[in-house]
């Protein structure tokens, strides 16, 4: 039976282990910021070239730069298994009365939050320091970022039922952050892709966060805009989900960092 | 290793000591009875619970340190203590007595607030079996506790290990240490290729399948005139069972003629734990020097 006690033993700890690292911090929020500064007049063109002639790179910049960086969660989820075996601590935990189920919530909870505080953080770099304009109703961005968040944190938890090793998923988390974000429109506009990448990118996730994002706040569109790209993006949450269920193994032996 | 008819009762307050060679089978037991393995076939209670059915409220009663140290370096002693034992329900002014009374025990409490990466292999070794201990189980699985441990970290589990029985707790010790179950006044099961071999308290299996033995250890290989009948070479190394050690290096010294420049060293093997190994399954106990922990 579930227990919510547990699972806020299990979230406490999760926190207690990621306090004192600075990766997340740099990779979420740190690194975004930077790329934003220097991307920004470069992509201004392009939107104003797509119809957009008072904008100013931001629109696009600021929540490409986001959407792209939280990739980095698929990174931090399967980090978070992988190191339970590099350290030993697998079998143990599975030994103690936490079921499988708990001790996937404790190591998902704190990196959907996560997500969710990282979208607030940059939305709001973007606003004070960068001059983002969010045309559309901001707060109709809260479902969609809530879904994108979830989205990825259940990749996390697929990849890590997928791979064997830390270097595998490592592989796949940094792999899948270029190429979805690259692909789904969040480095540069998807106008300006080949069309071929453009006929591939409803397959990410990344392509949906970015057009739920762009309708708000570079098109000023209300909640209709973003409820197709929240319930595709809840669908693939859902698919990422089946996949965990169906692949992860507890009781596999799995290679960590050595 | 996969185990065949293997069948144990451990009473609460007794120590079983489960032995057996690098590879016997122990691990795979200890863990299927800690519920992260499951067998093809058979049964394991704990308590009258069913541990393959009911799983979570099995392990609610048992206290498992597996046989790689598993604590989080990043974390204080004392968070790792308190993980765990936040897990097995503890809370508030009770938690933080067990975890003293655990500290204490196992001499960690100068260390609960050092962080894990700064701690000697000794001294995790000893919060891995903290860990285990902290929410006082009723049944207690150690898989090969001192591996690995220095000797003052070696003397302070196996007297904790007395305590936790004394004070009630089922105990189930791995390991392929002959003396530390000679130590533990533990009632013996031995495990060879994933059988149950032999098991009863150490004087009636001594008494039983005890007898005692020479060992002869040679610089390079065992000269045919000592492998005698019943004799197990391992190596540059023989083990001759006999009743009578004294008499037999006097009548077989001689035999060795010019090789005995290669004799290195004369053990006699009094009846033992290794006596009856050596009795039951025709094979030297273990790889490694027997009783002698690293």
């Amino acid at each position: 039976m579930m227990s919510t006690r547990r699972i806020g033993v299990l979230v406490a700890h999760e926190l207690r282990l990621t306090r004192r690292s600075v990766d997340a911090v740099l990779v979420l929020v740190a690194f975004p910021i930077i790329t934003i500064a220097f991307l920004k007049p470069a992509i201004r063109p392009a939107l104003v070239q797509s119809g957009h002639p008072h904008a100013n790179g931001a629109e696009h910049v600021v929540p490409g730069q986001t959407v792209m960086s939280a990739f980095y969660l698929v990174s931090l989820i399967t980090f978070s298994f992988f190191t339970e075996h590099s350290w030993a601590t697998w079998d143990r935990l599975r030994a103690s009365q936490a079921t499988s189920l708990e001790i996937v919530l404790g190591k998902t909870l704190p990196r959907l939050v996560l997500g969710i505080v990282q979208f607030a953080l940059l939305l709001g770099a973007g606003v004070l320091v960068f001059g983002l304009t969010i045309r559309g109703n901001a707060l109709a961005l809260a479902p969609l970022i809530v879904a994108f968040a979830a989205c990825l944190v259940l990749l996390g938890v697929a990849v890590t039922a997928l791979c064997r090793s830390a270097q595998q998923a490592n592989a796949i988390g940094y792999g899948g952050m270029v190429l979805f974000g690259a692909l789904g429109g969040a480095f540069v506009p998807i106008s300006v892709l080949p069309a071929w990448a453009r006929t591939l990118a409803p397959v990410t996730p990344t392509y949906w966060a970015m057009r739920g994002l762009r309708s708000v706040i570079l098109d000023g569109r209300g909640v209709a805009a973003v409820v197709a790209p929240t319930g595709v993006l809840l669908g693939m949450a859902v698919l990422f989900a089946v996949v965990a269920l169906r692949r992860l193994r507890f009781d596999e032996a799995k290679v960590g960092w050595a | 290793m996969a185990l065949h008819d293997v069948s144990l009762h451990v009473a609460a307050g007794e120590v079983i000591g489960l032995l057996g060679p690098n590879g016997a089978g122990k691990t795979t037991l200890v863990s299927i009875v800690a519920g992260i393995r499951r067998p093809d076939a058979g049964s394991v209670r704990v308590g009258g619970i069913d541990v393959l059915r009911k799983a979570q409220a099995a392990q609610e009663l048992i206290g498992f340190a597996p046989q790689d140290t598993g604590v989080y370096p990043t974390l204080s002693v004392r968070d790792n203590l308190r993980f765990f034992a936040g897990l097995a329900g503890l809370r508030g002014a009770r938690l933080r007595a067990e975890i003293d009374a655990v500290a204490d025990a196992l001499s960690l409490d100068p260390l609960l607030d050092r962080r894990v990466s700064q701690l000697s292999g000794g001294e995790r070794r000893r919060l891995h079996t903290a860990i285990a201990l902290v929410h006082r189980p009723r049944l207690v699985l150690l898989d090969e506790p001192t591996t690995g441990a220095d000797v003052r970290t070696r003397a302070e589990i196996l007297r904790f290990v007395r305590t936790l029985a004394d004070e009630g707790s089922a105990v189930v010790y791995s390991t392929h240490y002959l003396q530390e179950v000679e130590e533990l006044d533990a009632r013996v099961v031995f495990i060879d290729r994933g059988r149950v071999v032999a098991s009863g308290d150490v004087a009636e299996l001594v008494r039983r399948y005890g007898s005692s033995a020479l060992r002869l250890s040679f610089e390079q290989v065992v000269p045919s005139s000592v492998q005698l009948d019943g004799a197990v070479v391992d190596g540059a190394t023989v083990l001759i069972p006999t009743q009578d050690p004294e008499a037999l290096v006097a009548q077989l010294v001689p035999r060795l003629g010019a090789e005995v420049a290669g004799l290195r060293a004369i053990e006699v093997v009094r009846p033992s734990l290794e006596s009856v190994f050596l009795s039951i399954t025709g094979r030297q106990y273990g790889d490694e020097p027997v009783g002698s922990p690293a």
